[in-house]
């Protein structure tokens, strides 16, 4: 049974690889594969065609690398922190996520319960293979003297223990569930031990070490000698023990040493395997639920929708009454206004919130003079010119989410212009509300501040030319997406052929510079217009009038542009064959 | 009402839909039926306007879909056998959003009465992923039929119905097409096709085998035999020219 198992993994991945091979005699997975292929070539590999010893790759050690010891220390702390989390926080039971069809084919077929968790493990041996290899690729680099090999077994020891464990934490959670112990009895307990060994390891540990004073914190060796000494102080080495054996083969400096290291680490690796194994829990009816979760989120994915592809839908207020009657094409903002609003959590609020706030402050550590306004202003400017690039990416309530549905919009009654229009508006509508209140937050903290010499007088007239700016410069911004999308639909992350790998790095590289190269054209005239008004109106009516002036000609250029896009969208919508998209 | 001339559609080299001419009149059921890759798919979704045809005329009511594209559509409903819903909408959003795009003033007077009809009253603030299969296709079938339409199309209508939702859809169908809808109805059912059509269309890799009135079909392909049954019509009408007998080589003489 074993080898039937062992041959579903072994065709599987075999078929995969061909079939993406087979997939680079079409152009767009040959340019990706060749770009992706150069990508990683100069980011990785090519120190090991450099002469010895020139080059230790992307992320060179720092030139005073940390203390050995403190290296480990430091990784097991780590590596506990996951750990207990892994007791604390899932709630879920014992799931093994096996695909729709292994759970057609596999659980009504004879085979034992350790020949599915072993058919598991194999399976994700592949996953933890590739992880291990990109990690000691990121983590250290490639170097010609075989060191990465080292690193990369290093991580697969730190991986496989890792997954067995989570794995076995799971199982445990479920037995005891079985047992009556509800998910919060069990946490509480985790955390009570969990506080109480940290409490008692805490006081060990103070009361062992000297005194942190002021000396301790002025410098990095300091505060790399105080934090040696703690890790190594009270019970912390104790407790920390299992944990160093596991990141010591990676973290070894020698060969030698990385043998030395491996034995300790590989007898916890069969442990845990043994643990695994020998427990008795029934996973399939969990497993099954998992499993649909699992199809569901693959189908999210290769429908493009990444942003969903986590999250369970809830019902959102629709942000207006969408009233019968009026122009049809308000019905597709109204219902992309709905889909952005799954997006809109209050997770999200907090981690904005949280983040600003730490932002701000750091910044204001960073300028000596401390005028919060200026800092508020100067930091919300920030923000606001990353979210007018970076924006656009995110808000995709647009052909970019609805692609997969284009039978349902090629059937509405409406103009492809009118699809086109309003499929973008509601990025439009959320990306420029976003920027108008970020802009009016730095325009008033910032002439509030008047901390910019001579240009306080003009932070008015430059935010209300920005403003009328704003709107046609989103569009555009939108434009270029989603006519790529309609242009080269199967580049993107759409229907089940999704690309993934290497080429699909190499598609996303050639479609980031060519959206840029086409927002660089589309804003020349734009800028050539502001320009020659702006220069213009300020001879004879100064900076501060030249500025809005100019803007708003700006304005009406792009907003042109803007329309020119959405008929050729339209044009791209109507002309886009879905059956030849998505023939398989 | 549906006018189809000289229908084809090509994907490169191959012939997916070969010269398919036909019509369905109002008060007509039109069964298309066919092998798997007979085309029914992609002829229907051609007379929907969803796929461009290479060559050939579709008219619905009297709109050429090609020239005036929104006037044929307001005429049309398709329903596919996969429903295609708004994971984010509910039942009740999904209908005040295709109430805006077919511009129908008194939607919700029409919107109780169908949800009703349909059983799904219940679910009107449900989203998709909590409604079982059979419910997301009545929903789908809901926003088909809210804007009263004069041609409707169904591939494979009865998936994912239960016994009491299969009787409903049937009844549903039969009611249209006596309010004087042309309705073109793709199925694998034979006895759902007989039970239910007036007419059928017969395909084969693309091209049309027969069409005409169940009746003149039957008659023409049960000369031979008493037998009546569609589903044998079918088979025979369908049915490959028998293989070449193997030639069996005589063993050479001892």
């Amino acid at each position: 049974m074993t080898t039937a198992l062992f041959y579903l993994w072994q065709m599987s991945v075999r078929n995969r690889l061909v079939t993406r091979f087979k997939r680079l005699r079409q152009p767009k997975y040959l340019a990706g594969a060749i770009v992706g292929g150069l990508y990683f070539y100069f980011y990785f590999f090519r120190w090991m065609f450099l002469p010895h010893g020139s080059g230790h790759g992307p992320t060179p050690e720092a030139s005073t690398p940390l203390d050995p010891t403190l290296r480990e220390s430091i990784g097991a702390l780590i590596l506990f922190g996951i750990v207990l989390l892994a007791w604390i926080v899932p709630r879920k039971r014992a799931a093994l996520a096996f695909t729709e069809a292994e759970i057609a084919f596999l659980f009504p077929a004879p085979i034992s319960r350790s020949g599915l968790v072993h058919f598991k493990l194999l399976r994700s041996q592949a996953s933890i293979l590739f992880m291990a290899i990109f990690f000691a690729l990121v983590s250290r680099g490639f170097r010609g003297d075989g060191r990465c090999l080292v690193f990369a077994a290093g991580w697969w020891i730190v991986l496989s223990t890792l997954n067995l464990h989570l794995l076995g934490a799971s199982f445990v959670r479920t037995m005891l569930l079985d047992r009556g112990i509800s998910h919060w009895m069990h946490r509480l307990f985790v955390i009570g031990l969990a506080l109480a060994a940290f409490g008692a390891a805490a006081a060990w540990t103070v009361h062992s070490l000297p005194p942190l004073t002021d000396a301790d914190l002025t410098g990095r060796s300091a505060i790399e000698q105080y934090l040696r000494q703690a890790l190594v102080s009270g019970p912390l080495p104790y407790v920390l023990f299992p944990f160093r054996l596991v990141v010591r083969p990676y973290l070894a400096a020698t060969g030698i040493a990385f043998l030395h290291a491996l034995g300790p680490a590989a007898l916890l690796l069969v442990a845990h395997y043994w643990w695994v194994i020998r427990s008795d829990v029934a996973f399939a009816e969990a497993s099954l639920e998992a499993s649909q979760k699992l199809a569901e989120k693959v189908a999210a994915v290769r429908a493009g929708n990444w942003q969903n592809a986590n999250q369970q839908h809830k019902v959102k207020r629709p942000p207006f009454t969408l009233r019968p009657v009026g122009w049809p094409a308000v019905a597709l903002l109204w219902k992309n206004l709905i889909a952005a609003g799954q997006g809109f959590t209050a997770r999200l609020w907090i981690i904005l919130l949280v983040s600003l706030t730490a932002m701000a402050v750091a910044m204001r550590g960073v300028l000596a003079d401390g005028n919060w306004l200026a800092v508020a202003g100067m930091f919300t400017l920030a923000v606001g010119i990353w979210a007018l690039l970076i924006g656009p990416q995110i808000v995709r309530q647009d052909f970019r989410q609805d692609l997969p549905q284009a039978d349902v919009l090629k059937a509405l009654p409406l103009r492809g212009w009118q699809v086109a229009l309003g499929e973008i508006l509601a990025p439009i509508v959320i990306l420029t509300a976003i920027h108008w209140l970020l802009l009016t937050l730095a325009v008033v903290c910032l002439s509030l501040a008047q901390s910019l010499g001579k240009w306080n007088g003009l932070v008015w007239p430059i935010g209300i030319g920005t403003a009328m700016i704003l709107p046609a410069l989103n569009a555009i911004s939108l434009l270029i997406p989603n006519a790529a999308v309609l242009l080269f639909p199967s580049w993107f992350q759409l229907g089940r052929d999704a690309t993934q790998g290497i080429e699909a790095t190499g598609q996303r590289l050639i479609f980031a510079l060519g959206q840029f190269l086409a927002f660089a054209i589309a804003l020349l005239p734009a800028a050539l217009v502001f320009t020659l008004v702006l220069f213009a109106v300020k001879s004879f009516a100064g900076l501060a009038l030249a500025v809005p002036a100019a803007s708003a000609a700006t304005a009406i250029v792009l907003a042109v542009e803007a329309g020119l896009g959405v008929l050729l969208l339209g044009w791209l919508f109507e002309r886009f064959d879905v059956s030849a998209e998505q023939s398989p | 009402m549906i006018q189809v001339e000289a229908l084809t559609k090509l994907y490169g080299d191959f012939v997916a839909v070969n010269q398919l001419t036909f019509s369905v009149q109002p008060g007509e059921v039109l069964g298309l039926v066919g092998p798997n890759g007979a085309g029914k798919t992609t002829t229907l979704r051609c007379l929907a306007g969803i796929i461009p045809p290479t060559r050939g005329t579709v008219r619905v009511g009297g709109y050429d879909l090609a020239r005036d594209p929104i006037a044929a559509k307001k005429q049309l409903a398709f329903m596919t056998d996969e429903p295609r819903l708004f994971d984010y909408l509910t039942v009740g959003q999904h209908l005040n959003f295709v109430a805006r795009i077919y511009q129908v003033v008194n939607w919700e007077e029409i919107a109780t009465p169908l949800l009703e009809e349909l059983e799904i009253a219940d679910k009107r603030d449900k989203l998709p992923g909590e409604l079982s299969r059979g419910m997301k296709q009545k929903l789908a079938i809901a926003c088909g039929l809210l804007h009263s339409p004069r041609v409707i199309y169904f591939d494979e209508p009865l998936t994912g119905l239960d016994p009491l939702g299969i009787r409903r859809m049937k009844d549903s169908i039969l009611k249209r097409a006596r309010d004087g809808a042309a309705i073109i109805l793709s199925s694998h059912l034979m006895h759902l096709v007989e039970q239910i059509c007036s007419h059928i269309l017969i395909l084969k890799r693309g091209g049309k085998v027969i069409d005409g009135s169940i009746a003149e079909i039957r008659n023409r392909f049960s000369q031979e035999s008493a037998d009546n049954d569609l589903e044998e019509v079918f088979l025979r009408a369908t049915a490959e020219p028998p293989p070449a007998p193997p030639v069996v080589t005589p063993p050479p003489p001892a």
